[in-house]
């Protein structure tokens, strides 16, 4: 089996209207590795690409060039899509059903037999925290979180290798919304891929390893969250810093808060942040606390796309 | 075809069942046909005096009738089936599972049919008994005759999901084979409009569309004849009709392979 989980090359999806002479690049020329047993988050503004990538990516939609691989097996071939689990955004289940019935149904569709489906319903609606009532109550009496979590039952029916999930927290409270991450962070340890396309960051700040940002189709920025997020710069905190010190080194840092005592420096090199280390040390005060400074992925998100917008 | 496969295709077939129930499409056919049976068994004299010619001449009148009846209404309840199916949010999830389009949509064709099938059978079934039970004249034809109604929905039914899959409207599926049903009553006269027609090219062309498009009419002279127990002269009209069927099922499932949703 592959290393790679999710392969893409040159993925391009040009939607055109032939009546007005218009086209649109939904998705332009992506070239996307996600390693087998990672977290990926796909981010990018509305309309960006990001579900028309998925839908490629699934075989929903057929690419104007370009092709998608799963586990190393073309995704337009039924058998490549076996290690899929997959929840939709804006799905419409068959609300006929009931949400014991509808797992039935896409587990059947998954190829599991009857007995394989009978024990494994049940788990998944404890572990998605639908009540027992909920599990033979019809889906249209489902709310928009209740629904949400039995999507995701869903795509865990069959033990997949590859989960994608297409803003799985949409419409779920705090509380379900943490539930799904423990969920989520407990298939990760077991060494499911999981393809995240959100635009909660924080959330997938906390959950993913790996993030890709698409803009107007095309990759404006990939890599880790740790590298993404790492700021070029260093902070140091003490306490009770000298008054005549304080004013010394907050002229040589880049930027500095006074908060309840303790004092933040923030320095744009190493040296300097050693510096500062040395005169504190030397007129003993204690270092709190140091380290490299952090973006978060909203600044890296919104930095990204608004350089790539201007 | 392996045991994922059937698995598959039977939860295809199941589900469309449950749509049908959910949609009351199933149950209002159910209904209907047994308030026909229980007219037919209670309300109906059935005395045929005259023997078996009398009771099978009843039956072929019958079976025309819900011949008639019965594709009109399983073409108007079959179409939104169909294309409920292409629904955003309810296709990606389906094409997401390892089952091939051709798979998904054959499989939902197949539960179709079987809805209209499973009516077709109690409704004839149940009315070949009570004449059975009533006559004592228990002859075949009849029952023959509701294999030639499932044939026909087969058909048309193949031209709901052509229609469905290009226009991704139940609306327009639906007018589309009402017109073909309608063209095909007109196109069965067409000695008598050749008559009418001036040049020998629009007469060819006659020829060829009444040779193309199912001969809904003509089979159901071939529903009355089994009825009747009478022979029927000519098979044609129901395996051109078969071809063109299948014509139609393939350029739907093609259109299906390449369309993105």
């Amino acid at each position: 089996m592959s290393a790679y989980a999710i392969q893409t090359e040159g993925l391009t999806k040009v939607f055109r209207n032939q009546w007005a002479g218009a086209e649109l690049r939904a998705v332009d020329d992506i070239s996307l590795s996600v390693p087998a047993g990672t977290a990926f988050g796909l981010l990018g503004p509305n309309g960006a690409g990001k579900t028309t990538f998925v839908k490629l990516l699934l075989s929903c939609c057929i690419p104007t060039a370009g092709r998608a691989m799963i586990f190393g097996q073309d995704s337009s071939r039924p058998e490549a899509r076996r290690p899929v689990g997959y929840l939709p955004e804006n799905h419409r289940f068959p609300t006929y059903l009931t949400g014991h019935d509808m797992l039935d149904f896409y587990g059947a569709l998954s190829g599991m037999d009857s007995a394989a489906r009978r024990r494994r319903i049940p788990e998944l609606l404890h572990l998605v925290g639908l009540e027992e009532r909920a599990h033979h109550l019809r889906l249209s009496s489902y709310s928009k979180g209740m629904l949400q979590r039995v999507g995701l039952a869903q795509a865990l029916m069959h033990s997949p290798k590859l989960l994608v999930l297409d803003e799985p927290s949409d419409g779920v409270d705090p509380v379900g919304r943490h539930h799904i991450r423990a969920v989520l962070q407990e298939l990760g340890k077991q060494g499911v891929t999981v393809f995240l396309n959100s635009h909660l960051l924080a959330e997938v700040e906390q959950f993913c390893t790996s993030v890709a940002i698409i803009q107007k189709g095309r990759v404006a920025l990939s890599g880790s969250v740790e590298e993404l997020t790492r700021g070029s710069g260093y902070r140091v905190e003490a306490v009770d810093v000298p008054e005549q010190l304080a004013t010394e080194l907050r002229a040589g840092a880049r930027s500095a808060a006074q908060i309840n005592g303790s004092l933040e420096l923030f320095f744009a090199t190493r040296e300097e942040a050693n510096g500062a280390i040395d005169r504190l040390r030397a007129a003993g005060v204690a270092v709190e606390s140091l380290g490299r400074t952090r973006s978060t992925l909203e600044d890296v998100f919104i930095r990204t796309v608004e350089q790539k917008a201007a | 075809m392996n045991s994922a496969s059937l698995i598959a295709t039977l939860a295809l077939v199941r589900d469309t069942f449950r749509e049908a129930f959910a949609r009351r499409i199933f149950w209002g056919f159910f209904v209907c046909s047994s308030l026909f049976l229980f007219a037919l068994a209670f309300i109906f004299r059935i005395d045929f005096s005259a023997g078996p010619p009398m009771v099978h001449s009843f039956q072929g009148t019958l079976a025309v009738a819900i011949y008639y009846v019965g594709t009109a209404l399983s073409v108007f309840a079959s179409a939104s089936l169909v294309s409920v199916m292409f629904e955003p949010g309810r296709i990606e999830l389906l094409l997401s599972k390892p089952v091939s389009r051709t798979h998904l949509l054959l499989g939902r064709y197949l539960g179709n049919l079987a809805v209209v099938a499973a009516n077709v059978i109690y409704l004839t079934g149940g009315a070949w008994l009570i004449f059975g039970l009533k006559t004592g004249v228990w002859g075949g034809g009849f029952l023959l005759s509701a294999l030639c109604m499932i044939f026909v929905f087969a058909v048309l039914l193949a031209v709901i999901v052509l229609a469905a899959v290009v226009l991704d409207s139940a609306v327009v599926a639906t007018m589309i084979t009402f017109g073909i049903l309608f063209a095909a009553a007109i196109l069965a006269q067409r000695f008598s409009i050749e008559r009418l027609l001036s040049s020998e090219s629009s007469r060819q062309l006659v020829e060829l569309l009444y040779y193309v498009l199912p001969k809904t009419s003509d089979i159901s002279g071939i529903v009355w004849k089994l009825s009747v127990q009478e022979p029927v002269e000519s098979w044609m009209p129901v395996w051109s009709s078969g071809l063109f069927g299948a014509a139609v099922l393939a350029a739907g499932i093609r259109h299906f392979q390449k369309r993105s949703f």
